[in-house]
């Protein structure tokens, strides 16, 4: 399975030109310096609503791992797909897609970096690689 | 003790139970039909006509198609209370909880709460359709995760589960233990889904869904309805059925940071509804005898276990594989089958086998000592928790 297709709306448009370009975007408070999600309005440690972009490192740990299995037709092994989240050394977690990883070797503490995927149709998405 | 601001006498009791087949599979309704059959059952098991029912709240499934305009279809006329109610898995537990507190301050003589849900066609699977995440829109920030492939709830719970088995050495084995006590209890109820036998290598040699849950790690697809009234102590005294005491309850949405320290996977909200609701009705956990637990996966029960403290943090893979939560065991735990076995219907699974525990109305599988029975609710990727203490007894 590869990526689906995303839209952007008008909260997540810089967030996508970003990941156009190949960088990953994470919020930063501007009054405390924690470090959350792109998506993060309010800062979860000082609630400042300060919050500016920043490019994240691209670079973590895997802290949760799951494999989808598809459903197997006329005797083909079933599809499995790696997908988890990755905690970004900067601090925030991300729900995400492994590609060039093998099921049976992926689990929780394999360091990963970030590559991105781009379906026709649709917007660049940050996946995971070892 | 009682309910914190109860008029005396009015002291909150579940007094009817109303449960649409669901021993097989049941096409040809809608949601609000299931639903209004429930109500129907619920009020004839307690004695009331439905035109005497004060209150409705209602809880639609993931298909989103009952809501406040089943009271139209029940002819129901100048209700006190009618709204819609939604926290997943939790919403039965919420339900009960603000229709006891209703009656507890006399806004309200009696509240119908009902879940009803009609997600599977024939010759459609159970992972197909609403419940298999197809036709959700990928916009946005939230457009990811489901776009990465992580759109369904067996995903979502697979990534919560391999945290807790990275954490603490839990074990698919373990989740298996889950599955075989759910099912030995099954056999025993006549209104389950699932009652052939179900050894460990049948759940080890099940498809795999999302790794680490095989088949038989997650719950069934249910159409149906279950509809439970709430009414004051005072009231049941005239009606049908022995009265069972909502003594306590509590509610968590614990709300986890996504970010370094979250304790997704390891900690669920029952660690703060279960001795809250505990504290409200004036019990410890050694008095409660039987627990019916949100089982929408095998998972879900050992963390829930845990967290209500029925063993240590992180041993509750060990728990039940000791036989514990099975029939004869110490701990006997979903005692219908749960939604693994039984019947799928969110949190009205745990309630409604908790009110029939109550009444002491298990046949087979009735537990011989039911004073106490905690029940569950857990909605979301273990975002939404519930719990109520339920007791034949007015006090603990």
């Amino acid at each position: 399975m590869s990526v689906g297709i995303v839209l952007r709306d008008a909260q997540s448009a810089d967030f996508f030109d970003a990941t156009a370009a190949g960088r990953l975007l994470v919020k930063r408070c501007q009054n405390c310096g924690h470090v959350s999600q792109a998506s993060t309005e309010m800062c979860p440690q000082c609630a400042s609503v300060d919050l500016t972009f920043a490019d994240s490192a691209g670079e973590g740990v895997i802290v949760a791992c799951g494999v989808v299995n598809g459903r197997s037709k006329d005797g083909t092994p079933p599809s499995r797909t790696v997908v988890g989240i990755v905690e970004l050394d900067e601090g925030p977690w991300i729900y995400t897609q492994f590609v060039d990883i093998d099921p049976d070797a992926a689990k929780i503490g394999l360091r990963v970096r970030v590559a991105f995927e781009q379906p026709e149709g649709g917007e660049a998405i940050p996946v995971f690689t070892i | 003790m009682s309910v914190p601001g109860t008029v005396p006498g009015r002291q909150p009791v579940i007094a009817g139970l109303g449960i649409t087949d669901m021993s097989k599979r049941v096409y040809g309704k809608s949601a609000s039909q299931f639903a209004a059959d429930a109500v129907r059952l619920a009020a004839a098991d307690a004695g009331l006509a439905v035109s005497e029912i004060g209150g409705l709240l209602t809880n639609a499934g993931i298909s989103r198609a009952l809501g406040m305009s089943l009271a139209t279809d029940l002819q129901m006329r100048d209700l006190r209370m009618l709204s819609e109610i939604q926290s997943y898995g939790a919403s039965a537990g919420a339900m009960i909880q603000y229709a006891s507190m209703a009656v507890a301050a006399g806004m309200v003589d009696s509240v119908a709460c009902v879940f009803g849900d009609a997600p599977l066609e024939p010759n459609l699977g159970a992972g197909s359709g609403a419940y298999g995440g197809a036709g959700r829109q990928s916009v946005g920030y939230s457009g990811i995760q489901s776009a990465s492939g992580i759109g369904s709830a067996p995903t979502g719970y697979a990534l919560a589960a391999s945290r807790h088995m990275d954490r603490f050495g839990t074990t698919t084995e373990q989740f298996g233990a889950v599955a075989v006590s759910s099912r030995e209890w099954a056999m025993k109820n006549p209104l389950a889904q699932m009652r052939d036998p179900l050894t460990l290598a049948d759940h080890q040699a099940s498809r795999m869904i999302t790794e680490p849950f095989h088949l038989f790690d997650c719950c069934l697809v249910s159409n149906g309805a279950i509809a439970v009234i709430v009414t004051s102590a005072d009231r049941a005294q005239s009606l049908r059925q022995p009265p069972v005491h909502v003594l306590g309850w509590g509610q968590t949405h614990p709300g986890y940071p996504l970010e370094r320290g979250s304790e997704f996977g390891i900690v669920s909200g029952a660690a703060i509804s279960g001795p809250e609701a505990m504290k409200m009705a004036g019990i410890s956990l050694s008095d409660v005898d039987v627990a019916e637990i949100y089982d929408c996966f095998t998972f879900t029960t050992i963390i829930s276990l845990e967290d209500y403290g029925f063993c240590e943090k992180g041993e509750g893979g060990a728990f039940v594989a000791s036989g514990a939560i099975g029939p004869g065991g110490d701990c006997p735990t979903n005692t219908g089958g749960g939604q693994l076995s039984s019947y799928y219907m969110w949190g009205m699974t745990p309630l409604s086998e908790a009110v029939i525990q109550a009444r002491g109305q298990g046949g087979e599988r009735q537990v011989p000592k039911h004073d106490v029975v905690l029940v569950s609710g857990n909605g979301g990727i273990l975002q939404h928790h519930s719990t109520l203490i339920l007791s034949p007894h007015d006090h603990s």
